[in-house]
């Protein structure tokens, strides 16, 4: 019955244009514009984490506490950190797997490489005897520090800057190495220093020190903020934003993946790498510190260095460890 | 009596001719037949229109309605599994396996073949083209980016991970949700239209009862006036009614109950079986996507235990008990049992993976979660899947027989209700001529 009263309607309109002849054609559906796919997680000027607001006691974020003589792989002291995690049977490492030559996933063989990766290894080869003794807990740079508060994780290793605000809620073992902020163009951008984004579209992992620099530039940039730092290479890939800024080392890893961008202005940060530990953990703090004087001293920093980082820059010399104790 | 009037007061004349006539018992007689006759022809005209109308709808609920649903889901389950399909892929490292792209090609081309047909008719429905339109914009970017992951993959940089997790958020963010909206709202539509199908024409019966009701009244007032018991002319009216309306009556009862069990066993049975498949592949891409991120930062595990309750245990919220209820016959009944089986096994295989994950057991846990051992996660889920497809399969077969059923019990009731309304026409002319006869 419906139906009859439709075609009837029908009928009825079709006679009525045939005489009016009025009207356009059939509507072809045309898009105007298309919504490009984005990272998950991403936000443009995100709040300012709470951390940044509290006082800051005045430190040496690059010194350390002083390690004492290395204890035997296999026969770590009864009642230390390292004991628990010696009998635990392996080291928990919060760590990334997306950014290139630091921490990352080869996607040949599934396993976690890189220079962080590298410590990672010492650290546990110093406790098991066996470097492969370690449970990866993939973090974002947001995380690192509740991780390392909730005790998810015995040590990260992943490009973390020592800052004083961050000694207030973790332990930091010695410098490790030290990269600078840069930032990272298209092939064919003209821009060549900080000073020409105000305004523009630039992109920063959530919770890092590059971030926070962005904002406080003379010339303050529309922060992107992303969860990964491989997040940030594919929004400057897909055009979404005009530069990527941070650590050389970080932005080195992206050049490697792509010939089409280019770093560009001088290092206008400092950014001392330290290994995250719990603030509890002092005597973690002072096993590991002995691990990297034993890494420096015995070359393989500069072996690890010289795998992953060399292509990036000059050859750096190992860093000297420095202690506020 | 010849009256010179003017035109505009012939129209009062002539009604008033009729008005005066119809004091007379000729008079009278002349109108009850013509107004019989109206009302036979009205009642055969709306009673057959009726009835084709529903065997329109029948044919409909088979030939379109029920597809398009199936189609959607179709979508649904397509896409999904190229999510899943592509993190297990990711998973393996190196080069993916070859048979593990050929599934994700095929869930491509399988998608784009159930959008094209689930676009076929969104029959001016805005929001089901809005989900459509959705669904054809943002498919050819997903593939895309894939691509763009795996060509990053294959030269060993890590750029490969994050377009892959972009791919990924699109589907979960955007693609996958309009295509269960797109379900949802093609499901609706087959239960509307099946609850069209069931209902009763309540116009139709008024009027048949509202014939029969005249026709006696009209012989009683015969009699009354002649003396004579029966017209054959009006018995005969009134029984080709009589047939009319027990006719349609019984092949209307029959039909309803078909459909009934149409919606019963069949899209019912099958909307419930699809609900626990959507969840079931849901859970199974964030088991994958889990280990792809290497800890539990994204909440897919979260996800995953939400979700598992609704195909494992042994409460009402298992979606599988619930399909089992409805089974019609006891080879889906046994299938949907195995289903129930195998999601309790894949359960316990997921805790297992967890556990290794959990442990420090990175490899074991993928291999347990992608390889092909025969207690494996991906296993159970393959065995869970299959179970579902032929649950689905065995409801849409049932959907389909019932219904048809019920457009067979229609049969030739259309013509048959048109020849019985010429019959009364007839019956009633002759009749009433009969009478008219004897007043010459």
């Amino acid at each position: 019955m419906r139906r009859l009263t439709a075609a009837l309607a029908v009928a009825m309109a079709c006679l009525a244009t045939a005489c009016s002849a009025t009207g356009a054609p059939v509507d072809l559906a045309t898009v105007e514009s298309v919504e490009r796919p984005k990272p998950v997680g991403v936000e443009t000027n995100p709040p300012t984490t709470t951390g940044a607001a509290a006082q800051v006691p005045p430190c040496d974020p690059g010194a350390s506490l002083r390690p004492g003589p290395l204890p035997a792989p296999g026969a770590m002291p009864v009642g230390s950190t390292m004991r628990a995690i010696q009998e635990r049977g392996r080291l928990i490492a919060g760590v990334d797997q997306n950014t290139f030559l630091f921490g990352f996933r080869n996607p040949t063989s599934n396993a976690l490489e890189g220079f962080d990766i590298d410590r990672v290894r010492e650290v546990a080869a110093a406790i098991f005897g066996d470097p492969n003794k370690v449970q990866y807990k993939v973090i974002t740079s947001a995380e690192r520090i509740d991780a390392l508060k909730n005790g998810e994780v015995d040590i990260v290793v992943r490009t973390m800057t020592a800052t004083c605000a961050r000694w207030v809620d973790i332990n930091f073992s010695a410098i490790y190495y030290t990269a600078g902020q840069r930032l990272l163009v298209d092939r064919s951008s003209p821009i060549t220093g900080i000073d020409q984004l105000g305004g523009k579209q630039v992109c920063a992992a959530k919770g890092s020190t590059s971030l926070n620099r962005l904002r406080e530039s003379p010339a303050p940039p529309e922060v992107v903020a992303v969860d990964n730092w491989s997040d940030c290479l594919l929004m400057l890939q897909q055009g979404q934003v005009v530069a990527v800024s941070t650590d050389d080392t970080i932005l080195a890893g992206m050049v490697a993946q792509d010939p089409n961008v280019k770093m560009v202005g001088p290092k206008f940060t400092e950014e001392p790498y330290g290994i995250g530990i719990p603030k509890q953990n002092e005597d973690m703090v002072r096993f590991v510190n002995g691990v990297l004087e034993k890494s420096v001293a015995d070359g393989s920093w500069a072996g690890s260095y010289n795998h992953w980082l060399a292509r990036s820059g000059e050859q750096a010399a190992p860093p000297t460890l420095r202690y506020r104790d | 009596m010849v009256t010179a009037a003017p035109p505009e007061a012939e129209r009062p004349s002539v009604l008033r001719k009729a008005t005066r006539s119809a004091t007379t018992t000729p008079g009278r007689l002349s109108v009850i037949a013509v107004g019989l006759l109206l009302l036979t022809v009205v009642t055969g005209l709306i009673g057959a229109l009726t009835l084709q109308g529903k065997q329109a709808t029948l044919d409909d609920l088979v030939d379109r309605r029920e597809p398009l649903a199936a189609a959607a889901q179709q979508i649904f389950r397509s896409l999904s599994d190229a999510d899943a399909t592509a993190a297990s892929a990711f998973l393996s490292g190196g080069v993916e396996p070859a048979d593990l792209r050929a599934r994700y090609e095929r869930d491509i081309a399988q998608a784009g073949m159930a959008l094209g047909k689930a676009s076929s008719d969104v029959g001016g429905d805005s929001n089901a083209s809005d989900q459509v339109a959705i669904l054809s914009q943002q498919l050819p970017v997903y593939t895309g980016l894939i691509e763009t992951a795996r060509s990053n993959n294959r030269q060993g940089f890590p750029a490969g991970a994050a377009y892959l997790r972009e791919a990924s958020g699109l589907m979960r963010s955007k693609i996958l949700p309009a295509a269960e909206r797109l379900y949802d709202i093609d499901y609706e539509r087959l239960t509307a239209e099946q609850k069209d199908a069931r209902s009763f024409p309540w116009a139709a019966a008024v009027l048949v009862l509202g014939l029969l009701g005249a026709l006696v009244a009209t012989q009683r007032y015969l009699t009354r006036k002649t003396n004579r018991l029966l017209n054959v002319g009006l018995v005969t009216a009134t029984v080709a009614v009589v047939v009319g309306l027990l006719w349609a009556t019984v092949a209307l009862l029959v039909e309803a109950a078909h459909v009934a069990d149409a919606e019963r066993n069949g899209s019912q049975q099958v909307d419930v079986l699809v609900q626990a498949r959507i969840n079931s592949l849901k859970c199974r891409a964030d088991e994958t996507l889990t280990l792809v991120a290497r800890g539990d930062g994204p909440g897919y595990e979260r996800e995953w235990q939400q979700l598992s309750a609704t195909i494992t245990g042994e409460g009402d919220a298992n979606l599988l008990r619930q399909a089992k209820a409805l089974a019609s016959d006891d080879a889906i009944a046994g299938e949907v049992q195995q289903a129930v089986d195998n999601a309790d096994a894949w359960l316990a295989a997921h805790r297992k993976v967890r556990e290794l994950d959990d442990s420090g057991q990175y490899e074991e846990a993928v291999r347990f979660a992608i390889g092909d051992a025969p207690d494996s996660a991906a296993a159970a889920f393959g065995k869970l899947d299959k179970n579902l497809i032929t649950a689905l399969n065995a409801g849409r077969q049932e959907f389909f027989t019932q219904t048809t059923r019920a457009g067979q019990a229609l049969t030739g009731l259309v013509p048959g209700v048109v020849v019985l309304a010429l019959v009364a026409a007839i019956g009633i002319t002759m009749g009433i001529r009969d009478r008219l006869r004897e007043y010459r």
